[in-house]
């Protein structure tokens, strides 16, 4: 059963970068494979901040590269 | 290069400058050697992927994170713009971006979603700019306002896709608040640019063939973006205080152009190879 956090982080994603719910898997990369720019990847982090109420630091959010990342990130942190 | 003193004197805020490549970059360099003071503004995004740190050091400008597209984040700016100037002569706008175009998703089948937000990035923005600028009593009477725009504006460059769209919308807005402003001695005008390597310019696909076949065609060549800068500084001046709703050409002569030899050259190689082949 999917996680709340893992169902936002997807939904964002979805909306954010147009692709299929199906497409989003947890070992998806943002940019590998879901087509994801530069200016996406920083538009998702601060959609994840806006989201969950926290603030993640430029090098923390270097580190975030998949879905699975992200969810891993948020669960510890939000 | 030294400067003329054009703007001393006079305030502003400038739009969009990301990095080095920017156009808006090479503007606020000028305006600063021209003696302007000016707060530099773009979207928070911009904060973790460009260096507006660095031009706020050098031209010693506050920086106002806003995004353009949020009528309240434009407010505050303007009221905040006004606490530390009183009120200015001049406005830059030198956003874009299409979100379409950055996902190769073709024209005939636009994503409407992106598509709205490229136009109210890319264009809208400005009317808000204004309206809010006005609103707040920011903009002095004879103050000067200018947009970045592209040749795209009006004739088709096929990878430019919704970007036609949004810099037609532009130029439109540019002329329609011209018109309004008028009454005011607030002048408003377009640059229609050369093509530019911008990080915005490096997302459309096809960019550098768009970019060396204008290199190819216009007489003086592309122009970069410090003629640019130095162009619109004059703008920003005293010295165009009649200059108004124009779209006015900074290309080295492309959009009087057709083709030139260097084309028909390269076009005649092309073909003999194909017959060739």
């Amino acid at each position: 059963m999917a996680s709340d956090i893992e169902e936002t982080v997807k939904s964002i994603v979805v909306d954010k970068l147009g692709v299929d719910e199906a497409d989003v898997a947890s070992d998806a990369s943002f940019t590998n494979d879901l087509g994801a720019d530069s200016l996406d990847t920083v538009e998702l982090i601060m959609e994840f901040e806006k989201e969950f109420d926290l603030t993640i630091p430029d090098e923390e959010a270097e580190e975030i590269a998949t879905v699975g990342d992200a969810v891993g990130y948020l669960e510890e942190k939000a | 290069m030294d400067g003329y003193d054009l703007l001393d004197g006079k305030t502003g805020v400038i739009f969009g400058a990301l990095n080095e490549d920017s156009i808006a970059w090479s503007l606020a360099q000028a305006c600063h050697r021209e003696g302007a003071d000016f707060v530099l503004s773009n979207a928070p995004v911009a904060r973790r992927l460009g260096s507006l740190d660095e031009l706020a050091d050098e031209t010693d400008s506050p920086i106002i994170w806003a995004d353009a597209t949020d009528d309240e984040e434009l407010a505050e700016l303007f009221e905040e713009v006004k606490d530390e100037y009183g009120s200015i002569d001049f406005i830059v706008h030198s956003i874009g971006m299409g979100v379409n175009v950055r996902k190769d998703v073709p024209y005939e089948d636009l994503n409407y979603n992106w598509y709205e937000q490229t136009l109210d990035v890319s264009a809208v923005s400005l009317h808000r700019i204004v309206n809010h600028a006005l609103d707040t009593e920011a903009i002095n009477d004879g103050g000067s306002i200018l947009a970045m725009s592209y040749i795209g504006a009006e004739r088709i460059f096929s990878k430019y896709s919704e970007m036609g769209d949004a810099k037609a919308l532009l130029e439109s807005i540019v002329r329609s608040f011209g018109y309004r402003l008028g009454e005011r001695d607030i002048r408003i005008n377009a640059i229609s640019q050369s093509p530019t390597k911008t990080t915005a310019g490096s997302g459309i696909e096809g960019f550098d063939a768009m970019y060396e076949f204008a290199e190819r065609v216009a007489p003086l060549g592309n122009a970069s973006a410090d003629s640019c800068a130095d162009y619109a500084v004059t703008l920003l001046s005293d010295l165009t205080r009649m200059v108004t709703m124009q779209t006015l050409y900074h290309d080295g002569g492309f959009a009087s152009m057709g083709i030139s030899d260097e084309i028909v050259e390269a076009m005649e190689d092309s073909f003999a190879e194909e017959e060739e082949s």
